[in-house]
């Protein structure tokens, strides 16, 4: 309760939450005498935002993150030239003036030496946090960066081995899906392997399971330790860590082997998908020798017919003989075939998963063949195949059925069969891109990011358009142009924006301290910046990343308080935080996770209260950084262009700003607020800063029908390039080759990945082999060792935030070691005992949280903690499975063919009388 | 059965509201109020018996006063007659004090009649305070009150025998004996409440600190201060040591089984689940409740 | 008459904590004190386990056992059911933490703050009067008031509902009358399963967990 004094001067004020990727979410500050007290919903929001305009719990958190006695509050400048984690850096407070005058000095150099070193590397790296959420905290500093030229992204703070990595790649390949979900508001049947969307879904997604339960939804949910999300569900399947492929192909088997092939959606399968192309003897499709075009074979005229044949009903199953045909291999091979046996790639996939049946599978993931026969045949049964439904005016066919999947499960090895195996049970019940079924939700490969359907167009053997680096003999970027040479060994990733962050950004730090064999050994980056970033906690092997984090030779980080990162930082810049600057940002529409609105627009983070201390709003800083570097005209050129969101000019209007001088941070953002508004009424309505302010937010209708790719697809008589991979299968031996010629050989098992049909290989045993190569016993580290998100203390610097450790505390586990209770009791520990947790890599230490409900061989350590810096967090002595993970040399073993790892490792449990005497708070 | 929580205990805890301080109104102003009872009832000495009854429970009240979160409101304990027990408790103290006062100053037997009754109604008060905390199963338990009053005459017995020790170098044998008796009731009601408690209606937590406080309290705080009373019938010589060394235990055995009551035994109710909820399109399962099974 | 309760619906409460947040910044409570919290309770034994969240706090009892045993009448009880405290009365005897089975009154003996230090926000909304007092869940009833002066429906519009009720990104808690047949309390009791928390207490408590639909 308040105090009883009546405040003279209490206003609310309507910002956003953007903190993790499935935001933004709507908010108010409460402001009493200029002081911000309160977070509460945005009710103007009901009935726009899914969630009714309700943010989650760490937004709750932002008054405390205001205030936080812990904050940077002037510019610093390191005094103790030497780096290390037992180190002083002697930081002392300098006028702004000095600290860009400084960092502008250090990139005026750099630019005129060039902005590629002598490797051809940019000499400029830059780290930003979790998901792509910073862009929404940065202001205009996108504009500078892309004004500066190019910039090395690849040293990632936890990209590829700590986000849903080649759900990202695959998703996006195959149906713009660069974050997959279930069609949660028509929904009847979901299975989840790991997905624990109530924790990490944020609002929308919790309040849609939400309704879907209340009307009847069933969830299983298949995952080694019982999360909130399994929790929430119908059934609770435990499962072995890592086989979760096996148990998605023994659903295949059931339906593909065991159950009529009528009982699957023929239609969607012969007409949307690549399942009836003939697939020949060699694995490649068998195309019209004039043509080039893949060939189906027509039950009508008994004949081989190129794929857009009008009127051809084509087999799916069978063996058929096509007299003459061509196929093309890597390299540009084209091979002629006469008298070739053939089958439908359909029947390829039929046969390839006849092995794997649900008693096959029992062995491998510990889950009872009856259970994944039972889940198999509900999914089946729930599918409504032939049904439709009307969405906004448009029928669409109706499949409320979905397999969704869960980070470690879709990343990492193992993870591509898992991506395809829940794709490809989409696919055979018609289920994909339509109501109710599996959608992606948004684009971050291709372009616009903001309409994942805009980005579809027709590309090679009536598939969508892909975005792959190339592999081909001439076109292979054999040089990388980054420090995790992304488009050198990963072509799914492509090159776009997002691209170099999303590559196996590990490798960035693990090769600039070894390179392996016939690499060059990358060079460090001469000036980087952080954001929103902790790579020194959030990254594999924090005591060794810390490390490598201290020899970078010049570091400029926008602090918020000190941290394990910036404690190697050269400057440090506070910036004005969450609720003390201004941006404009796009919401609704279809966006990450489950954040697809039947409206879209526009909301505004304004200056709810001054900023603290010397805090200075980043378009501010931006734009000096940009005045002291000569880049002025061309950073105002990028915000003209858009790089503020939207461009300033379009159809009817011009809100461009003048080139030549610096604008004020409010000029610009009334420029964007303008521009925004006039791009989503067409020109009609054009909303200024000030509007804005009151407002909060602008939105315009968005159809429902846009949610799903299919219609889409229909529109442009493209097919799902699945299930069959032949285009994966060509440029992994296009890819070897490339390698083999440079002597590359240690990217060997990952290119064995690329399969146009998968197989199940032993994909936990990869992290026992990995024991083995570190010099350990296996049989030392009897236990898995997994992690779990908590809604409440992650992201948005939460860790510092003593409410929400406080609310996290109310979860089960939070801070601490959870392990089977029967795995306890062998071990001789009780509630709240310390357990040391060693693997080959390292060990932590945290208190025991003996549960039920979590596998017997399987540990888990929520969160990313193990602070030495960072106030407030430090003193919590909380475990952190980043202490076990390794980035030595075999990470590279442990890593796949997209570039993605795993947060699993194998480990040893023991009772240990107290925290580390170094880590005692 | 096993039930996990997180920092928000949703099991049965130990009650931390109420520490030694105001286990210490229960055991030293129980045992003044029984030194009253036993000592008008035995005819000790009014005027010694008098102060040291005052000096227990104002030690008792004083801990209490020292305890509550605003003590220079502390008048207000005095507003809620009609339901509570601890305004009653309070009212009672009062007229002990007032009627204890009159006795000393009028050397009257009337007034220290009426203190006696008033310290009848304090203990009573006292055993009531508990069985009204709802949130607390132990002390809700009916049984509390004969226990209550029993160790309270115990403790009150004791002090009577040592006070007139001190005064007299004397140990009245009928005072012994009415020792011996009311070690016997009060051992009866303890096992009584142990029975009780141990049937099921405490946390498993609570029946543990029973059952760890039975053998020591039947064993060195009845048994063998009964012996020691029986042995002082047939060893005359030895009479005066036994006795007040049974005085002793008596008294010791009431506070440590106050002790434990307010304290170590006091776990919350904790929460109850009769069935765990549909989830979408799940059933409904069996339900739980920490920390009772 | 009115008699105002809440409902938790188990079905929905993912745990987020989102309402204990919501609470705790709304109410301005210090460090540790949490009128409102969820629960995380884990039912059976591996691998037939469940894990159940539920909401809890004071439940307005309609016998409240906190009130019959509170020494000063600080404790009260309003004619819509609202259970309240009066912190100018009450003594921080703590009796009636004892007496309440569902553990939803706290008491701090000095004014605490998140990092040690009075933040501005924390500054501003210092009150010695809840110091050495007991406090717990007034279900809101200040902005209850304030809504209901304005004309505005409790469990209806935001305005003169409960922090936690608006902030539940579930949609897990409603608030309402429960002697108005038609208010969203009313009708969900109507229209499902649910049970009371330590019913057998007496206590007559006022938040109502579902856990099915109506059979």
């Amino acid at each position: 309760m308040a105090t009883a004094t009546i405040k003279s001067d209490t206003r609310r004020v309507p910002t956003y939450c953007y903190n993790c990727v499935a935001g933004p979410d709507l908010l108010n500050v409460l402001v009493e005498d200029g002081v911000a007290t309160t977070i509460e919903p945005n009710h103007a929001g009901a009935g726009i935002h899914p969630a009714d305009g309700r943010p989650c719990v760490r937004a709750y958190g932002l008054v405390q993150k205001t205030y936080n006695p812990h904050r940077v509050l002037a510019p610093m400048k390191r005094t103790n030239p030497r780096k290390g984690r037992d180190q002083d850096p002697g930081f002392v407070p300098i006028s702004w003036d000095e600290a860009l005058a400084t960092v502008a000095a250090k990139l005026n150099d750099i630019r005129a030496r060039g902005l590629l070193d002598e490797q051809g590397l940019p000499r400029v790296a830059a780290t930003f946090g979790h998901g792509g959420t910073p862009a929404s905290y940065m202001g205009t500093l996108p504009a500078f960066l892309a004004a500066w030229g190019q910039i090395d992204y690849s040293l990632g703070s936890g990209q590829g081995v700590k986000c849903t990595h080649s759900e990202h790649l695959y998703g996006e390949f195959w149906h713009r899906g660069f974050t997959v979900a279930s069609d949660t508001v028509h929904s009847r049947y979901i299975v989840s392997c790991g997905a624990n969307v109530e924790v990490t879904g944020g609002v929308c997604a919790v309040r849609r399971h939400a309704d879907a339960r209340s009307r009847g939804v069933k969830r299983v949910q298949i995952e080694p330790h019982l999360s909130v999300t399994g929790a929430c569900s119908a059934e609770w399947v435990p499962i072995k860590p890592k086989t979760d492929a096996a148990f998605l192909f023994a659903l295949l088997h059931v339906l593909l082997c065991d159950v009529p092939i009528e009982r699957l959606d023929i239609d969607f399968l012969r007409d949307r998908t690549a399942a009836p192309y003939l697939v020949g003897a060699e694995g490649y499709y068998l195309r019209a020798s004039d043509s080039g075009k893949p060939l189906m074979w027509d039950t009508r005229s008994n004949a081989p017919v190129p794929f857009d044949h009008p009127g051809a009903v084509p087999a799916l199953a069978g063996e058929f003989t096509v007299a003459a045909a061509v196929s093309h291999h890597a390299d540009g091979e084209v091979i002629r075939h006469q008298d070739a046996v053939a089958r439908p790639s359909f029947a390829a996939l039929v046969e390839a998963m006849r092995a794997h049946s649900p008693d096959w599978a029992a062995s491998v993931c510990d889950v009872p063949a009856a259970t994944i026969r039972r889940i198999a045949l509900e999914y089946l049964d729930n599918a409504c195949i032939g049904q439709s439904i009307e969405i906004d005016g448009r029928r669409l066919p109706y499949r409320p059925v979905a397999v969704v999947l869960g980070k470690t499960v879709n990343n990492g090895w193992g993870a591509f069969e898992c991506c395809w195996a829940r794709t490809v049970l989409a696919t055979i019940v018609g289920a994909l891109e339509v109501p109710g079924g599996l959608l992606g939700t948004t684009v971050r490969l291709n372009r616009p990011h903001e309409n994942r359907l805009l980005s579809v167009k027709p590309g090679e053997d009536g598939f969508m358009n892909c975005t792959f680096n190339p592999t081909g003999l001439d076109k292979w970027i054999g040089k990388p142009t980054g420090r995790n040479a992304h488009r050198t060994l990963v072509p799914h990733v492509g090159t776009g924006p997002w691209s170099q962050a999303l590559g196996p950004t590990h490798l960035a730090w693990m090769f600039m301290r070894e390179a392996p064999d016939h690499w060059p050994q990358p060079t460090m980056p001469e000036l980087w910046f952080a954001y929103r970033t902790n790579p020194a906690i959030s990254f594999w092997q924090s005591e060794r990343l810390t490390d490598t984090i201290g020899k970078l030779p010049y570091i400029v980080a926008f602090a918020y308080t000190l941290d394990e990162t910036n404690h190697m930082a050269d400057i440090l810049l506070p910036e004005a935080t969450d609720l003390e600057s201004t941006q404009l940002i796009r919401i609704g529409g279809t966006k990450f996770v489950e954040q697809h609105w039947a409206h879209q627009g526009v909301v505004l983070r304004q200056k709810v209260v001054e900023p603290r201390g010397e805090a200075r709003d980043f378009t501010w800083i931006a734009t000096q950084l940009a005045e002291r570097t000569g880049l002025l005209e061309a950073y105002n050129e990028r915000i003209n262009r858009g790089s503020a969101l939207v461009p300033l000019k379009g159809e009817g209007y011009d809100f461009s700003l003048p080139t030549d001088r610096v604008n004020p941070a409010e000029a610009i953002w009334d420029a964007v607020c303008k521009a925004a508004t006039a791009e989503l009424t067409g020109g009609a309505e054009v909303r200024d800063l000030a509007w804005m302010k009151r407002s909060g937010f602008f939105v315009v209708p968005h159809t429902r029908v846009d949610w799903y790719l299919y219609p889409t697809m229909v529109e442009q008589g493209l097919r799902f390039e699945l299930p069959y991979q032949e285009r994966l299968l060509r440029i992994g031996e296009e890819l070897k080759r490339r390698l083999h010629g440079q002597g590359i050989h240690w990217w060997d098992r990952q290119l064995d990945e690329y399969r146009a049909l998968p197989e199940w290989h032993d994909v936990p045993g990869l992290w026992i082999e990995a024991v083995r190569a570190a010099g350990g016993d296996p049989a030392d580290y009897p236990l898995w060792g997994i992690t779990t998100k908590s809604m409440q203390y992650s992201t948005g610097a939460n860790v510092g935030i003593p409410l929400m450790d406080e609310v996290a505390g109310n979860m089960r586990g939070h801070g601490r070691v959870i392990l089977n209770a029967a795995t306890a009791r062998s071990l001789g520990v009780e509630r709240d005992d310390w357990v040391e947790v060693r693997s080959t890599a390292g060990v932590t230490r945290g208190r025991a949280e003996p549960v039920q409900g979590c596998r017997p061989d399987t540990i888990v350590i929520p969160g990313q903690f193990h602070h030495w810096k960072t106030p407030y967090a430090k003193d919590l002595n909380f475990p952190s499975l980043n202490r076990l993970t390794t980035m030595s040399r075999e990470a590279l073993a442990l890593t796949d063919a997209t570039g993605s790892g795993a947060d699993v490792v194998r480990v040893s449990v023991r009772r240990v009388d107290g925290p580390f005497a170094g880590d005692r708070a | 059965m096993s039930v996990i929580a997180g920092r928000a205990v949703s099991g049965p805890r130990q009650q931390a509201n109420w520490d030694w301080r105001a286990a210490c109104n229960f055991i030293a102003g129980g045992a003044g109020a029984g030194l009253l009872i036993v000592g008008d009832i035995a005819g000790s000495a009014p005027r010694p018996t008098v102060l040291l009854a005052g000096a227990l429970i104002g030690f008792g009240l004083a801990c209490v006063w020292l305890e509550i979160g605003r003590p220079w409101r502390a008048l207000n304990v005095f507003l809620h007659l009609r339901t509570s027990w601890m305004t009653r408790e309070a009212v009672a103290a009062v007229l002990v004090y007032a009627f204890c006062g009159g006795a000393v100053l009028l050397g009257s037997p009337v007034p220290l009649r009426a203190a006696t009754l008033a310290a009848v109604a304090f203990v009573y008060c006292q055993a009531r305070i508990l069985t009204a905390s709802r949130g607390i199963p132990a002390w809700r338990e009916p049984l509390v009150v004969p226990l209550i009053l029993a160790t309270s005459l115990t403790e009150g017995a004791g002090l009577t025998l040592l006070l007139s020790f001190t005064l007299a170098r004397a140990v009245p044998a009928s005072a012994a004996w009415m020792l011996f008796g009311l070690l016997a009731a009060r051992w009866l009601s303890w096992r009584l409440y142990a029975a009780r408690l141990n049937s099921g209606t405490v946390p498993v937590k609570a029946r543990a600190v029973v059952d760890a406080l039975d053998r020591p309290l039947s064993l060195a705080f009845h048994g063998l201060p009964a012996a020691l009373i029986l042995a002082a019938a047939v060893l005359p010589e030895a009479a005066g040591a036994a006795v007040l060394a049974a005085a002793l235990l008596a008294v010791a055995g009431g506070w440590l089984l106050k002790s434990r009551l307010v304290t170590r035994m006091a776990f919350t109710q904790g929460v109850v689940l009769p069935i765990t909820p549909v989830r979408g399109g799940g059933l409904s399962g069996p339900g739980a409740r920490p920390g009772w099974q | 008459m009115t008699r105002y309760a809440m409902i938790a619906d188990l079905r929905r409460c993912v745990g987020c904590q989102t309402c204990t947040a919501a609470c705790k910044e709304a109410n301005a409570t210090p460090p540790g004190v949490q009128w409102r919290r969820v629960l995380d309770i884990e039912v059976g034994e591996y691998p037939a386990v469940r894990r159940v969240f539920i909401p809890t706090g004071c439940q307005h009892c309609d016998q409240p056992p906190c009130m019959e045993v509170c020494p000063t009448r600080a404790t009260g009880k309003r004619a819509d059911g609202i259970v309240t405290i009066d912190y100018e009365l009450c003594i921080g005897c703590s009796y009636c933490a004892l007496a309440c089975p569902y553990d939803a009154r706290f008491k701090v003996d000095t004014v605490e703050f998140a990092y040690g230090v009075a933040l501005d926000s924390e500054q501003a909304r210092i009150d010695e009067k809840r110091v050495g007092v007991a406090t717990k869940c007034t279900f809101c009833a200040d902005r209850l008031d304030a809504g209901l002066a304005t004309g505005k429906v409790p469990g209806v519009d935001p305005e003169a509902t409960p922090v936690c009720v608006n902030s539940c990104i579930a949609g897990a808690l409603h608030f309402g009358d429960l002697d108005d047949p038609e208010s969203p309390v009313s009708l969900l009791l109507a229209s499902n399963e649910w049970f009371r928390m330590h019913e057998e207490l007496g206590t007559g408590p006022n938040i109502y967990y579902l856990w099915d639909k109506g059979r």
